[in-house]
């Protein structure tokens, strides 16, 4: 079977501004009705990428298609594509009936069939009573909604989300994390997001596109990403890890052996293509350390002394300095089957060989 | 204390001129000093009744028309094209515009009838009203400048996204949030215009502006009808630079870019 036509297809784009080059081998491909999430430091280029694809740039070098058309010469307003810009963009001279019923009335739509769909698109984003109001009488919140019913109600193929929830507090970004999920699944339109935090990007995305510096570094479902992340880089990124630095010590069919110089053995069934002698950065999550030894014939272990602890929740994170000196994080959750060592003791440490990450020095 | 004392003295300096003239264009008597004999409004009867100042009246009226006019359409243009320029276009444009604001008005019209001389132009209505455009466009430029470094270019780019082509992003989001500082401008230019006299007097030729009139007559004889005059001219200017005031104070439209933050 055919793979569908990508709706958004990237190949080996470049983007420079003047000697700068803020994009380099951008090869992308965007399936119709995912949420994608652009993610990556600030600067890394991911507000040039959406604009890219919203036609206010144009690529230096490669190609742009959506739905397997070069859109080299098409502008913004003839692409299938709305924007939530960064910094909304609201209309100051009109109100937010006005300000969500723009793209349809320069679209020349019937005045009634207007009202009913930017009516029916202010009761989604729950601002009917505000319809009247100027941009500069709005919260932050409410500016972010209006953003969002702007371009929504152009029923656009392709949404592009530039941060939208970045000036909002905590409660109402996880309320808009809920409600564009919900947005997302009654438009059907195909999400691309871009922001600077990895829970948003966890919690929403079906992919994640991890940046770095003008480049593409990884593509993965969000848990795949986590689980296996490609490079130092996006190990560090995204989450919190522990990083060993070692040298291989043996390659063979159950998998790669690496030491670090104090001589603690790592075993890995992820590390593939690795040479003996080669050094490589070991990680491990915080949550993939354990204080009981849940499977004799994987787990391996090491000792150290445990130093502090700290209880958020459910959880506890435990610092242990290994007899190497190295400090490892670890996080376990309390549930009262094992006992968790106090503060002082020495412990065993366990770890599995599935959730050991080998990754090449940076 | 002293502050403040300094402060009346400064503005009663600036204000005494004013209300003397405004005072004895009211003044019964022919007399232009004190003591006060008595109020009239017969300066003001003559005034009506002088069809050469109504000549000169109507023709300034006309020439700052034109020039307001026609500095608007260029301030406009140019003001786009600032809009879409880089830091270095811009400044090259400011230092274009601030320089003749420098110049000697003197300098200004020998240069200016000099040109209309050389191109053969005849001095007439015309040569008045491009002088006039010469000495408002800059001020124009100025003044708008200010206004339109607050204009978020990314509301034209929303524009355009959500639809509009070029032509309708202009009419629907660009000229309305630029439109009333263009109109204030453009009123501010009119009354540059309306009292300009020392460029006006080079470029001239035979044609009379209200400003050349009303110095002819003081130097035949100074009559109180031209404290009428001045007092007139006062209220006209004030009116104008109000409504500029007013239009360029309309609360939505004032707002040329969507606030930022929250
Ligand atoms: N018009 C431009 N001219 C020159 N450089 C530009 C231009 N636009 C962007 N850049 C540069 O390109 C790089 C990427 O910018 P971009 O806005 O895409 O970053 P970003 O990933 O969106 O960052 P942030 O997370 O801070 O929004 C930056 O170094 C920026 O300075
Ligand atoms: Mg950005």
């Amino acid at each position: 079977m055919k793979a569908p036509t990508p709706i958004i297809e990237i190949r080996d784009g470049k983007k420079s501004f003047g000697s700068f080059v803020a994009l380099e081998n951008i090869n992308l491909s965007i399936h119709e009705g995912e949420i994608l999430t652009l993610l990556g430091p600030s600067g890394c280029g991911k507000t040039t990428l959406m604009r890219l694809i919203a036609g206010f740039e144009g690529l230096t070098s490669g190609t742009l298609r959506v739905s397997g058309e070069d859109v080299a010469a098409v502008p913004p307003e003839r692409r299938p594509v709305n924007m939530v810009f960064q910094r909304y963009a609201l209309f100051p001279h009109l109100d937010v009936f006005e300000n969500v019923a723009f793209g349809l009335k320069v679209k020349g739509l019937a005045k009634s069939e207007i009202t009913e769909r930017v009516k029916r698109m202010l009761h989604i984003v729950q601002l009917e009573s505000l319809a009247n109001r100027y941009i500069d009488e709005l919260s932050g919140g409410q500016c972010q909604r209006v953003a969002l019913a702007r371009a929504l109600v152009n029923e656009p193929k392709v949404l592009l989300l530039d941060e939208p929830l970045a000036a909002l507090d905590l409660k109402i970004r996880q309320h808009m994390l809920a409600e564009m999920k919900r947005i997302h699944a009654e438009t059907g339109a195909t999400f691309i997001y871009v922001t600077h935090d990895q829970d948003e990007a966890m919690i929403l995305s079906d992919r994640v596109v991890l940046m770095e510096k003008g480049r593409i570094v990884q593509i993965d479902r969000p848990e795949d990403m986590y689980a296996r992340p490609k490079s130092l880089f996006a190990a560090k990124f995204l989450g919190e890890t522990n990083l060993f630095e070692t040298a291989v010590a043996d390659s063979g069919a159950q998998g790669t052996v690496a030491k670090t110089a104090s001589g603690i053995g790592f075993l890995s069934r992820n590390g593939v293509g690795h040479k003996t002698g080669d050094k490589v950065v070991v990680s491990i999550r915080p949550e993939s350390f354990s204080f009981a030894n849940n499977d004799e014939g994987s787990s391996q272990k090491t000792q150290g002394q445990v130093e502090d602890v700290v209880f958020i929740g459910s959880r506890s994170f435990y610092t242990v300095r290994l007899d190497d000196q190295a400090k490892v994080r670890i996080q376990v959750q309390r549930n009262g089957r094992v006992k968790p060592p106090e503060p002082g003791s020495r412990a065993t440490i366990y770890w599995d060989a599935d959730n050991v990450v080998m990754l090449p020095q940076a | 204390m002293l502050l403040r004392l300094v402060v009346w003295t400064i503005l009663a300096f600036l204000v005494a001129p004013l209300i003397i003239i405004v005072l004895f264009s009211f003044h019964a008597s022919a007399s232009l000093s004190f003591p006060f004999t008595g109020f009239s409004l017969r300066w003001y009867q003559e005034i009506f009744g002088n069809t050469q100042l109504a000549g000169a009246v109507t023709k300034s009226l006309v020439i700052a028309f034109f020039t307001a006019l026609v500095t608007l359409v260029l301030g406009a243009s140019a003001s786009l094209g600032w809009l879409r320029l880089d830091r270095v276009g811009r400044a090259v444009i400011e230092a274009m515009s601030v320089t003749p604001i420098a110049l000697p008005g003197l300098f200004v019209g020998v240069s200016l009838l000099v040109l209309f001389a050389q191109a053969g132009i005849r001095l007439s209505t015309l040569t008045i009203v491009i002088s006039h455009v010469v000495i408002a466009l800059p001020i124009l430029i100025v003044a708008m400048k200010a206004r339109l470094a607050l204009f978020d270019p990314s509301l034209e780019e929303a524009a355009r996204d959500l639809g509009a082509s070029q032509r309708q992003t202009f009419a629907r989001v660009t000229l309305p949030l630029i439109a009333p500082t263009l109109i204030s401008s453009a009123i501010l230019a009119f009354a540059v215009s309306f009292d300009e006299f020392v460029v006006t007097s080079f470029v001239a030729g035979t044609e009379t502006t209200l400003p050349m009139y009303i110095w002819s007559m003081m130097r035949r004889t100074v009559t109180p009808m031209v404290n009428a005059i001045s007092t007139l001219v006062l209220l006209f200017s004030v009116a104008i630079l109000l409504g500029a005031w007013l239009i360029g104070r309309l609360r939505r439209q004032s707002a040329i870019s969507a606030r930022a933050e929250p």
